[in-house]
């Protein structure tokens, strides 16, 4: 670790222990960050993402610098969209210097509708893969560090989340539960259907961790359960999580987009996602009527963003997995 | 050495169990969650008569305590009486083993097609390993991995149906034909309504095969065995037919039984954008009008068929695995 943390560390007031163990997470961090460095695809992947990032972030910016760009261009819109405004100017019109995706069924701009879409799906995918990543974890710690008849009942209900239809499932739960379409049932259900995988590989991992002779010594010098799971075995467990995480975000940003697409997203007179701007063309019949940037654009901000946390989350497992380093 | 029985055993006890789970949360989702069962089966209409009513409630025993309408509930499933659907007024099993059919045409085609490219893909990518195919086919597969299955349908739609007319945009046959008298005319209508549909869901798929076809076949190629081959002059294909495929292939049975779950999301999505009317389609609709009945008899059916294809899955490996002894 540089000079300048060890600085900062020694302005901290944190008993020593505790100063070393940030020291060593933190050199933990420098490794993987120089091997991922070295990683075209996670850095591909990476740089795809801050674009959606930005994008998400500065959505309000992002358009008043396109209306910037048109005005200066000599045609000036009325505002910087918002992505719910109503226009005015005709319904389904076809890309224009006013529209540049046009407009959508109810007047709306569909290229403020994309841009704005983005922090719904960041945010869905990124709280609801946090969730299952949360419930999978420790579904497979404890299932793994127990053992016996209690591991046999977690697995056996972990079975059937793994081999249900995801979708089916996620389709009967966001109908069948009450309380009207929200975002935060969305990442309910989300979150309720994607653990299970995240629950299998931590309980291997936990298995084979608790083989190895740290655990025993441990164990021999009377360490509490406690103990042994939060310092021996999550630091072990933690970095397949940590990259199994990204590809779940990733398919928890598929789920939102697919229940969205379904009418079964966040409402959508109030969150405008990618999914239900991909509705709503379906429902005018944007095929039939050869209305493609209404279908084009926002699938394409899907499939990079899906893309992105896919390529880190491929740089990261092969980081933490030495046998595919090799490689 | 485990012997062959026991594996087999406790195979189907798990599958029991799991099935026996499902049936559970079933209920659970649809009796006891809304607070309200007769909302379920008896349609929420102002002027339906009232014997009806009652009819239902002695049906399914909606006034009795929980756990007389589990044992109700059981009975029910296990003589396949799952009510009338609302939308159509007959018989929920009837219509969903009809449109299993179709769901059973598209996913078999579809899994057949993405197993053999996907391996295919996989085979020659480990075999060029570092080649230009070799990164070409895994960015070809990770892309159209990422991509939201319901989306791609629609590009589908967009080009070979709207713009070059080279298929039909829906259905699953043209309208008023049915499967039976069966003719050579109604297969070619079959093939030609089935064509883009299982394209789209063969693409999306083909990766995750490719990719583990690759990784298995590369970590074998690095075993002992293989490098003793190789010493004795073994002819490259011959070595790759007889040692390192048998092997190879393991992790590929078991991807394709958790990869269903997954497949079934994706038929759910393209039978949908094609209007293809398999259980997927069917669902999505039911979800729209809140039959209920339809809903959840074909959750509860398409859990068991994905259960059974399972285990037979699990059966093939124990069969195939080289440590599992028959004895």
């Amino acid at each position: 670790m540089s000079r300048a943390a060890d600085r900062f560390l020694n302005l901290v007031p944190l008993s020593e222990p505790a100063k070393e163990k940030l020291r060593l997470v933190g050199k933990r961090i420098a490794v993987t960050a120089r091997h991922f460095r070295r990683s075209p695809t996670g850095m591909a992947g990476l740089g795809i993402l801050a674009f959606f990032v930005v994008l998400a972030i500065f959505a309000g910016q992002v358009m008043t610098l396109f209306s910037w760009i048109a005005g200066s261009a000599g045609h000036p819109w009325a505002s910087a969209y918002d992505p719910f405004e109503i226009t005015g100017d005709g319904v389904m019109r076809p890309p224009s210097p006013e529209h540049w995706l046009g407009t959508d069924d109810n007047e709306r701009d569909i290229l403020s509708r994309v841009v704005y879409g983005s922090r719904v799906s960041l945010e869905i995918g990124l709280v609801a893969a946090a969730a299952s990543m949360g419930l999978g974890t420790l579904v497979g710690l404890l299932a793994g560090f127990w053992g016996g008849w209690r591991d046999e009942v977690l697995m056996r209900i972990t079975d059937v989340f793994l081999v249900l239809p995801w979708l089916a499932l996620m389709i009967v739960l966001a109908t069948v539960l009450p309380g009207g379409q929200s975002v935060s049932k969305v990442i309910f259900v989300i979150s309720v259907t994607g653990w299970s995988y995240t629950a299998r590989i931590v309980r291997a991992q936990v298995l084979s961790v608790k083989e190895r002779g740290f655990v025993e010594r441990a164990r021999a010098i009377g360490s509490s359960d406690m103990h042994i799971v939060r310092s021996h075995i999550f630091p072990n467990v933690f970095p397949l999580v940590f990259a199994n995480a990204i590809i779940t975000v990733a398919l928890s940003i598929l789920s939102e987009s697919t229940l969205s697409y379904i009418a079964l997203g966040p409402p959508p007179t109030e969150v405008v996602t990618w999914g239900n701007i991909l509705y709503s063309a379906s429902q005018r019949n944007a095929m039939g009527n050869e209305l493609y940037w209404w279908i084009i654009v926002p699938g394409l901000c899907i499939v990079f963003l899906v893309l992105a946390f896919t390529f880190i989350g491929y740089a990261l497992d092969e980081i933490f997995n030495p046998k595919l380093r090799k490689r | 050495m485990r012997s062959i029985r026991a594996v087999l055993f406790r195979k189907v006890i798990n599958a029991v169990i799991t099935i026996f789970i499902v049936l559970a949360l079933n209920f659970v989702l649809f009796h006891v969650m809304p607070g309200n069962p007769v909302r379920m089966m008896i349609p929420q209409k102002p002027n339906i008569d009232p014997g009806y009513i009652d009819m239902m409630m002695e049906k399914f025993g909606l006034d009795e305590p929980m756990h007389i309408q589990f044992l109700i509930y059981l009975k029910n499933v296990f003589s396949l009486e799952f009510g009338d659907s609302f939308r159509t007024k007959t018989p929920v099993i009837d219509l969903v083993l009809d449109d299993l059919t179709w769901t059973l045409i598209l996913v078999g085609t579809s899994t057949f097609f993405m197993i053999t490219i996907g391996m295919a893909l996989g085979i020659l990518a480990a075999w060029k390993r570092g080649s230009w195919f070799d990164t070409g086919s895994q960015a070809f597969s990770l892309f159209f991995y990422a991509m939201p299955t319901f989306w791609f349908s629609m590009i589908l739609i967009l080009v070979f149906a709207v713009q070059l007319h080279w298929f039909p945009p829906s259905g699953e046959l043209p309208i008023g034909m049915t499967l039976t008298p069966f003719s050579i005319g109604t297969f070619v209508a079959l093939l030609d309504h089935l064509f883009l549909p299982a394209i789209s869901l063969t693409v999306g798929s083909i990766a995750a095969f490719s990719v583990v076809m690759r990784s298995s076949l590369v970590d074998v190629m690095t075993e002992d065995y293989i490098t003793t081959a190789r010493a004795k002059g073994m002819s490259e294909g011959r070595m790759l037919r007889n040692h390192a495929l048998p092997n190879a292939m393991l992790p590929m049975v078991t991807l394709i039984a958790l990869d269903l779950a997954f497949i079934v999301g994706g038929a759910f999505q393209t039978e949908y954008v094609f209007d293809y009317e398999g259980i997927g389609y069917a669902t999505i609709i039911a979800t729209e009008q809140d039959d209920y009945p339809y809903l959840q008899a074909a959750f509860l059916i398409i859990a068991v068929v994905v259960i059974f294809a399972n285990l037979i899955a699990d059966l093939a490996l124990a069969y195939l695995d080289p440590r599992v002894k028959m004895k």
